[in-house]
Order: C-alpha cells, then sequence, then structure tokens
C-alpha cells in the first residue's frame, strides 16, 4: 500500500524543524515561508498545528489547472510540471487548504513527499509528521483535518482556518 | 545574500522617528560574531558608559545569533544589549522562541534602537518595509494580548513580536520582554528599557533567507551533532523533563532556596518537582529548531503557563514556603503577561516575607501563603503602597526597611535558585557576571565537589567565556556537550571559508572582557563583585550536604582573587594591559 504524509497536532512542539528541512531540500536555502509544510503555532494555548498536503482524492488543485500543469503520479503524489505552469494561480485559490503557493518566479510549488522520502519527516523528533501505509487512527485523523474546507482567502488564511480547528480539536482532547 | 549573516542592522531613531538600514560591521562581526558579542560591540559603539539606562541617550542593541535561523538545534535565540536600569551595569538578556529567526529572514541581523519616542509607539518590521506604528490603543494591555494585536498589524500570525506589558511602561526594574507569549528577555530590566522610550513592541515578518555556503554538506553536517553529540544522555533530560528536573537535584544537595534562601531543601519538594510538573502536563514545546522542547505546557483548571520551569517552581514555590503548583502557574502565568521577571519578583516577594515575618516591617505577606500570587498585579500596576514597594526589587526594598541582611542580589539583581552557601562556584559566578546574580553565564551545580574553590573558579572561568561565544551564535543552554571545535566545524561549512576552534575561544574571551570594561569604565571594580551578608554569615539551614555552610568573607576573598588572577586582571578586577593587548581591546581600556 502507498505510503502518506499526515500530521499528529498533538505531538507538534512548534519547532519547525520540518519547514526549515523542507525549504533546504527544495529552495537551497533556509526559508520556512517556502516550506512545502507550515507549523501553525498557538504560543498561547500551548499548541500547534502542522498543515500538510493531503494529496487529496478528486484534489481541487489539479482539477482547477488549466494548464494541465498538475497531475497525479503513480504514487498518488500530485505533482506540479513547473514547465507547463503558466503561474495564473487557479490552484492556489482552488485549494481548501492552503497548501498550494506560487513562487517568486510565479510558478506553483506544493508538497511532492520528496519521492517517497520526506525530509521533513526524518526532523521531526516528536513524531507529529508521519510518513506511513493508511491505519484506522491516520484515517481518523486525516478525516477531522480535511473536514476544514476554505474556498476563500490566501493560502496562509486558509491554513489558519484548518490550523485553529484542529487546535481547538486537540485542546478538547486534552480535557 | 551573504553566508550566515543577512549583511544589514536597522538603526532606529525613536526621538526623531527616522529609520534606516546601514551595512553590518562585518570588521566587529568577525570579532564579536553576533548577539552577545555584536550587540555588545554596537552597544559600545552607541552609548558613553556613563548614560543613564533609562534616558533617552540609552540604546537598545537586539541581535540574534550568526547561526539563527539555519537549522543548526536549539539557535533560535535573540538577545539585546544595554544598560541595566536594576543594576547599573551594561547587560545582555536573550530569549528563545522564534523572534531572532524571523529578523534573520526578514533581511536583519539587528535593530540598534536609540532616543525617545513623544508618545507610544511600536516597531512594524515586514521584510524590507519597516515603519513605527501608534501604540496608543495599546497602553496599559498585557503582553498576550499585545502580541494577538501586533500580529495583526502586520497582517499574519506568522509574525513574531518582542512586547512589553504595563510593567515595563511603568519602568519597573525588572520589567521583561516577553515573547511567543511565555517566553522572556527576563532579567535585569529590559521591558524597562522598551517603556523608557515609549516602545510598546517590535512585530517583525520575514518571508526572506538565511543561506549557506554549501547546503549539502551543512545539513549533512548538522545531523551528524545532532544525532551523535546533542542525542547523549546527558542533553536529553531536556526533553523528558525540562528544567523542573533540577528541584530534585537541588534539594538533594541543599542549594534550593526555601524560606528566603534560610533553608536549602525541603520535605515537600516531591509537590513541586518533575512528577509534579508531568502531572499537569498538556504538552511539549520548542523554539525555533529545537529537537529537545524543553517547554512544559501545563495547566490546571483555567490556570495555563509554558512552564513552569526550575526557577518558578523553586523561587514562587519553596522559597515561599508555597507547595501548590496552581500558586505557582498562576503567579507565572501573571509575571507573563503583565510584564514581571518571575525570578526577581519571587526573590523579592521571599523577602518581604520575611521582612513581615521579622516584624522589621508589614507588607502583608507571610511565607506559606497560597493567595501571594495576587500581590503580582498591585507591582505591575503599581497599584498599591505595598506593590510600589515591592517593585524595587530585593536590594531597594531591603534598604528601605532595613533588612540588607535578609536580601539576596548582587549588584542589584536578585539571586537565582542555587544557594551559593551550598555550591561555591555558584558565588564567584553570581559575583562575577557582568550583569549581577545570574545562574546562566557559568553553571557549576554538576560539579564534582562543591566547596573545592580552585577547581570551581577554573570551571567558572571556563564557562564564562564558552557561554560568551555560544550565546554570540544564537545557542540556548541545554546543549552540554557542544564545543568551539563543533561551532568552527559548522561555520566553516556554513561561511564558505575556515573558521578554527582557537579563534572563537579567543573571541569568548574577547567578548566577556569587553564587558567587564564597560562596567570598570564605569566605576564597577572589585567591592561591587560581591555576595550578600546571608550568604557570608548566616549559615544555611536544613540542606543535607551543604549543612550550617556559609561562604565565609575570607574564602569568597580568596576565590575572586583567584579569579582575578586567571584571567590576568590586577587585584582591582581590572583587566590587565597584557590581557588587553592580547585581545585587542586597547580602544576600550580606560
Amino acid at each position: 500500500m502507498k505510503k502518506l504524509l499526515f500530521a499528529k497536532p498533538d505531538l507538534c512542539t512548534g519547532c519547525n524543524r520540518c519547514s526549515y528541512a523542507c525549504s533546504a531540500a527544495k529552495e537551497g536555502v533556509y526559508r520556512p515561508s517556502r516550506s512545502r509544510v507550515h507549523i501553525n503555532n498557538y504560543a498561547l494555548e500551548g499548541c500547534s498545528a502542522p498543515s500538510v498536503c493531503f494529496q487529496c482524492p478528486g484534489a481541487s488543485c489539479l482539477k482547477a489547472c488549466p494548464a494541465i500543469a498538475i497531475s497525479r503520479n503513480e504514487d498518488d503524489v500530485v505533482v506540479v510540471d513547473a514547465e507547463k505552469c503558466t503561474g495564473c494561480g487557479d490552484c492556489v485559490s482552488a485549494c481548501p487548504y492552503g497548501m498550494i503557493e506560487l513562487n517568486d518566479d510565479s510558478c506553483a510549488y506544493k508538497c511532492d513527499t520528496c519521492d517517497g522520502d520526506p525530509v521533513c519527516v526524518k526532523e521531526c523528533q516528536p513524531g507529529a509528521l508521519v510518513f506511513q501505509e493508511k491505519s484506522p487512527e491516520i484515517v481518523k485523523i486525516k478525516a477531522l483535518q480535511m473536514k476544514q474546507r476554505s474556498t476563500t482567502g490566501t493560502a496562509r488564511e486558509k491554513r489558519q482556518k484548518l490550523g485553529s480547528a484542529v487546535m481547538q480539536a486537540a485542546l478538547e482532547t486534552r480535557g | 545574500m551573504m553566508n550566515l549573516f543577512a549583511g544589514k542592522v536597522l538603526i532606529v531613531d525613536l526621538t526623531t522617528g527616522q529609520l534606516s538600514k546601514e551595512p553590518l560591521r562585518m570588521d566587529w562581526a568577525r570579532e564579536y560574531w553576533g548577539s552577545f558579542g555584536l550587540a555588545t560591540r554596537y552597544y559600545w559603539d552607541a552609548v558613553t558608559p556613563d548614560v543613564d539606562p533609562l534616558s533617552a541617550e540609552n540604546a537598545l542593541v537586539i541581535m540574534p545569533g550568526v547561526l539563527t535561523g539555519t537549522i543548526v538545534p536549539m539557535t533560535g535565540r535573540t538577545s539585546m544589549t544595554s544598560k541595566s536600569p536594576l543594576t547599573g551595569t551594561i547587560f545582555n538578556t536573550n530569549v528563545g522562541g522564534a523572534f531572532g529567526p524571523e529578523l534573520k529572514f526578514a533581511g536583519y541581523d539587528g535593530i540598534v534602537i536609540k532616543g525617545r519616542s513623544a508618545s507610544p509607539v511600536f516597531l512594524k518590521i515586514v521584510d524590507d518595509e519597516v515603519s513605527l506604528e501608534s501604540a496608543e490603543a495599546l497602553t496599559g494591555k498585557g503582553i498576550f494580548e499585545t502580541e494577538k494585536s501586533l500580529e495583526e498589524a502586520a497582517g499574519t500570525p506568522d509574525a513574531k513580536c518582542l512586547v512589553i506589558g504595563p510593567a515595563g511602561e511603568k519602568q519597573i526594574p525588572y520589567a521583561i520582554v516577553g515573547s511567543d507569549a511565555y517566553r522572556q528577555m527576563g532579567r535585569a530590566g529590559g521591558g524597562a528599557l522598551f517603556g523608557s522610550k515609549n516602545l510598546k513592541g517590535i512585530v517583525c515578518r520575514g518571508t526572506g533567507a538565511v543561506s549557506v555556503a554549501d547546503m549539502e554538506a551543512f545539513q549533512k553536517k548538522v545531523t551528524y551533532y545532532k544525532e551523535t553529540n546533542l542525542f547523549d544522555e546527558l542533553n536529553l533530560g531536556s526533553n523528558t523533563d525540562g528544567t523542573p528536573i533540577l528541584v530534585d537535584i537541588t534539594n538533594e544537595v541543599g542549594v534550593l532556596p526555601v524560606r528566603n534562601f534560610t533553608q536549602g531543601s525541603t520535605p515537600q519538594a516531591g509537590k513541586i518537582n518533575s512528577d509534579a510538573i508531568k502531572a499537569v502536563k498538556q504538552g511539549d514545546r520548542g523554539c525555533a529548531t529545537c529537537p529537545l522542547a524543553c517547554g512544559k505546557f501545563t495547566r490546571i483548571g483555567d490556570a495555563r503557563v509554558e512552564g513552569p520551569e526550575y526557577e518558578a517552581l523553586a523561587l514562587a514555590g519553596a522559597n515561599c514556603d508555597v507547595y501548590d503548583m496552581e500558586t505557582i502557574i498562576r503567579y507565572n502565568s501573571l509575571c507573563d503577561d503583565l510584564g514581571l521577571d518571575i525570578m526577581s519578583c519571587a526573590n523579592t516577594i521571599a523577602l518581604a516575607m520575611e521582612i513581615t515575618e521579622s516584624g522589621r516591617g508589614d507588607l502583608e505577606l507571610k511565607f506559606g501563603d497560597v493567595d501571594f500570587y495576587k500581590v503580582v498585579t498591585e507591582i505591575a500596576l503599581l497599584s498599591t503602597e505595598r506593590g510600589r514597594d515591592l517593585a524595587l526589587g530585593a536590594k531597594r526594598l531591603a534598604e528601605k526597611y532595613h533588612s540588607t541582611d535578609m536580601s539576596m542580589e548582587v549588584k542589584g539583581l536578585e539571586i537565582p535558585a542555587y544557594d551559593p552557601r551550598g555550591n561555591y562556584g555558584m558565588g564567584v559566578a553570581y559575583a562575577t557576571s557582568e550583569r549581577g546574580a545570574c545562574h546562566l553565564r557559568a553553571f557549576t551545580l554538576f560539579a564534582e565537589d562543591p566547596f573545592n574553590t580552585s577547581a570551581l573558579v577554573a570551571e567558572v572561568q571556563a564557562m564564562q567565556d564558552f557561554s560568551s561565544i555560544k550565546w554570540s551564535m544564537g545557542f540556548c543552554e541545554f546543549w552540554f556537550t557542544l564545543d568551539t571545535a563543533i561551532l568552527a566545524d559548522l561555520l566553516t561549512v556554513g561561511l564558505g571559508e575556515e573558521i578554527t576552534a582557537e579563534e572563537l575561544d579567543r573571541a569568548g574571551e574577547r567578548i566577556w572582557n569587553l564587558n567587564r570594561l564597560f562596567n570598570v569604565a564605569n566605576g564597577f571594580t572589585c567591592k561591587e563583585d560581591s555576595l550578600p551578608e546571608k550568604v557570608l554569615k548566616r549559615k544555611l539551614e536544613n540542606a543535607g550536604p551543604a549543612e550550617g555552610r556559609v561562604f565565609s568573607a575570607s574564602d569568597f576573598e580568596a576565590a575572586k582573587q583567584y579569579y582575578y588572577g586567571l584571567r590576568n586582571w590586577d587585584e582591582n578586577g581590572i583587566p590587565s594591559a597584557t590581557k588587553i593587548a592580547e585581545l585587542g581591546l586597547e580602544a576600550f581600556a580606560s
């Protein structure tokens, strides 16, 4: 079975090693703002909620791309063909979770799970990011997170909306 | 873009409102690196040593470390150098969280703040865009609410802040600068300095990058040192327990302060130790790039805080003879929000308890009172006579009540939660730190023999020098097995030019001496390198292996002179001409 990237918010400490490692691998510099994984930190509440690409079945970004630059590869991962991307940004508006954005060259970028060996997971000491085959636990976590869809706002605002909902759910679990 | 450095420093003149960006002084950076060292170098350039801390003429220099903004573990710290309103010395105070990386990503190696604004303002930095904005609407607001407001002003919750609460606005000499709600530039009054400049806070969002010469090689080095060195049993206690692990240790060796440093242990320590924290822990919290996450977030009912750390457990717990975790959490959270240093504040409250119980004054505070935390609001808002008294800090409060024999401070900075009578190294560390009683510059708790002064003094000197260079890179305390060979290796790959451990060792010593010379120029000599009367004369009680101990004046003087000798300072504690020449500090000698 294919492996997928998931986040367990109750374990995230907010350290952001994932986003440093991701930008180092993908951009060649430390630049968390251009990471493919993001951490929504709620310092006051003592909680953090990672935002990861769900590689959605029926991915909105893929459907929205007029240039057919976005496709699903053999690993079920949704990938961008930079050569074909025109930088129109339709995918950015379409993604309900804020997990695809345009870079400085107006080219869409998103998580490609590093060809099946995500660097973020290797840096996640507390085990909040996992890359594994589906399990009942993970299906449940993913379903809960995927419920928080946004149709408006910037990518950051969408991540914030999802993050806040995940944070609230985590706080309720803590009791 | 340069490697590791951003290449620019932001200069803010609050009097004129002028904001400018200057190229980083690379000649200074190669001698003083970043954060602690470089901020001190810039500070010396910005003021004269006799400057009044709370005047418009004083400057604040805020700098992250050289490695801040990279993935090197535990390098997320930012520090500020200025002159303390509590001690009158130069001081550096650092904070974790993620402000430092954000500032580097915005493109700055530091901020130099001068002057005084006519009305309350905050500094907004969004990459290249910098501005001063009105903070009138935030006057009197706590740190938690202020941070939320400033994030909104910067347009994103990813923005990071350094802000003050009402205590800072009122220039209470032990007011803090807060960040990420529960993290602080905590000691020696940085918050009062912000307040004196009418600066409510700084908010920063950076979307740029920090680069290294060879990313693949750098990443490999970092992973190597992380896995083979950092993940050592010696360091992992920060992950499993965090600082609360120290309660059982200090209690065992008799240096846990109990009842205003009257006793060195308590049978009730189990109520405030690491196990007690774990019983109310909600989760672990980490600063930027830290895989260990020493922050333990706790909650009891509606009382919550990231912490309490060891210092709060010991100083607001045992030292006030209070063993109620909810009280300590409430105390800690109130201090964090209103903007007071939990250490200085609790130490001062314990002094008030002793003054009251001895009948020398009545501050209506008694040891063991679980409601004592409510006084924090009176202090931060200066709303009562008692609050105004406590806001003086231990030194001035003791003077007012003729109780200097009871006060526990050095140069006006309240003593941390390690009684020097049970570990003489901590006494030497307190007496010789640039900012008064500080446990961070050197920490000898784990020394083999806590009373072997010559070995302890050598350890203090080595740790002070190493801390100086380690902090200049942006590290926190808790990578205990770190050394300058590792730093040199990381810098060499990061910068793309050969850096040696020897030059970093020398830089650490240079930074320590530069701080010393500032204090010397300001009239501080051996006389001020002192310990409180209580430590010198009053026998420590109920202290296990430290039972009945004092650090006698003669033993202390001998240890101090030995320290000066090791440093090649004269008997007055002034760096010798040969040491000054060796370190290239001639321009700073009086």
